[in-house]
């Protein structure tokens, strides 16, 4: 009976995955990932993992749906319900997709699984704050440092190249015809310093 | 008791939707009606269906569903009476926060599907302040699950039996409101349906998608006073009556105040929201954490 749940969740979550690329929108892409994942995280609950399993649910929820707003924000594509390709550089993704299959099912192939059953009276969840706060905690503590430093690095290299031309010059709307006078109000030539405060909060 | 679980779910679920509703009509117009929601709800039932142009029509239909559902689902881990809830999970506190998470993913969904600006605004405005309110309900929750040393609610509800949650950390529940007040779209916390946006989320609904979406809202005021009754105020425990009674109190006082809350607070504008979110709540809620971590050491 497991066996058949988790057989059912693998494929939800590979047909999930393929929705990604064939889907036409970035939300519909973002939250068939998110489904994708939600697929994994069941399997991680059947396979007596309830921390991780429900915590990637959680995770992935929130994780989607930042990344759904800052696709959209990045994108030409304002509210990501016009049809848009979701697939680019086709050579280079096949490749790194091929390569990545073989490693990860060579890896799932090579290495010694364990097949005994968890003990139902185990403290799983217990045993796995120890670890994560013991012996593990200098490479988890590294990898969310990096990961957030990767984020943030990322979201500066992107933001500068804005719709209308380089973020750091001010921002000049496209012409009514081509190499005609930009489109709506002017930038204020007199008035510098304003480029700072584009976040209007507070 | 585990065989009468699921329909105490179900029950509590309609029940608690009903004097939900029956609050709201009452704090807004001081009109004792307790027939009126469902007056109100039969004759969204029989109105006519509209939609608008190239919507994503499977999410706008599943959107109130899936709110219900994670009400539900909600609801289920809260134990009605002491070790006794519906899924008794390990990690039952996680399983609330992946319902608060997904919230914010529905009520996205709810209003980017119609296609239309109105909704689509409410979307975004909701998606900038619900993920930053998440953040404090993750330290509530955590600094309520430290004294318990056990991520499930029943282990944090059998905790709560020498002094409740609300006097040791007396600043959980407060903050708590706030995180129901955003999950159930009211008040202060209301940037998906708000009146400015002329319904936001909802204002391109009509007929029994319109009454599955409010019905939804209350259930997931239902399914958060319970959890906050649970966390806070000991949950089923209390002595002569029985468990799921105690519970039921606890859950309309908690389901009050919100209500309460949600008409009397005003709301202010999205940015300013933000900053009071990132620059006051998110380190009044890590200083809670903090003190509940040093008073459980």
């Amino acid at each position: 009976m497991r066996d058949a749940f988790v057989i059912a969740l693998v494929l939800f979550a590979v047909w999930t995955g393929w929705r990604v690329f064939r889907v036409d929108s970035m939300v519909r892409a973002s939250f068939s990932l998110m489904l994708s994942f939600f697929a994994v995280g069941a399997i991680g609950v059947l396979l007596s993992a309830p921390y991780i399993g429900v915590a990637t649910v959680f995770m992935m929820a929130v994780e989607m749906m930042v990344m759904a707003i800052f696709m959209v924000m990045f994108m030409m594509n304002p509210a990501g319900l016009n049809p848009m390709s979701m697939v680019h550089q086709h050579r280079l993704s096949i490749g790194a997709g091929a390569a990545a299959f073989a490693a990860l099912a060579a890896a799932a192939l090579l290495s010694e699984l364990p097949d005994a059953p968890v003990p139902t009276d185990k403290a799983v969840v217990a045993d796995l704050g120890h670890e994560l706060l013991g012996p593990s905690m200098l490479i988890f503590e590294t990898a969310g440092v990096t990961l957030l430093a990767t984020m943030v690095g990322a979201v500066i290299l992107s933001s500068r190249q804005g719709r209308y031309g380089m973020a750091d010059q001010g921002s000049r709307p496209p012409g009514l015809e081509p190499g005609g006078e930009p489109a709506g109000r002017q930038p204020d030539e007199s008035g510098g310093g304003h480029h700072h405060d584009h976040g209007g909060h507070g | 008791m585990s065989a009468t679980l699921p329909l105490l779910v179900l029950l509590t679920l309609a029940a608690g939707a009903w004097l939900a509703a029956w609050l709201d009509r009452l704090i807004a117009t001081g009109r004792i009606e307790p027939l009126a929601p469902l007056r109100v709800g039969a004759a969204l039932l029989l109105r006519q269906r509209v939609t608008t142009e190239a919507p994503d029509a499977m999410n706008w239909r599943l959107a109130p569903a899936w709110y219900l559902a994670l009400a539900a689902v909600g609801l289920s881990v809260v134990p009605f009476a002491p070790g006794a809830a519906l899924i008794d999970s390990p990690v039952g506190i996680v399983v609330w926060g992946s319902c608060e998470a997904l919230t914010v993913v529905t009520v996205f969904l709810h209003g980017w599907s119609p296609n239309a600006p109105f909704p689509l605004i409410g979307a975004y405005r909701y998606a900038a302040i619900g993920l930053p309110v998440m953040l404090p309900s993750m330290f509530v929750l955590i600094a309520a699950a430290l004294p318990a040393e056990s991520l499930s609610l029943v282990a944090v509800v059998e905790s709560q039996r020498e002094a409740w949650n609300l006097v040791r950390q007396p600043l959980g529940l407060p903050l708590f409101l706030l995180v129901g007040l955003t999950l159930t779209l009211r008040g202060p916390f209301d940037y998906a349906d708000g009146e400015d946006l002329a319904g936001g989320t909802s204002a391109e609904d009509s007929g029994p998608g319109r009454a599955l979406w409010q019905l939804a809202r209350l259930a997931m005021l239902v399914a958060f006073s319970a959890m906050a009754a649970a966390v806070f105020l000991g949950g089923p425990l209390g002595p002569w009556l029985p468990g799921p009674v105690w519970l039921w109190l606890k859950t309309a006082g908690i389901m009050a105040l919100t209500v309460a809350a949600g008409h009397w607070l005003a709301r202010t504008t999205p940015g300013r929201m933000l900053t009071l979110l990132w620059v006051g709540l998110l380190p009044l809620s890590f200083l809670h954490l903090a003190i509940a971590g040093a008073l459980a050491l």
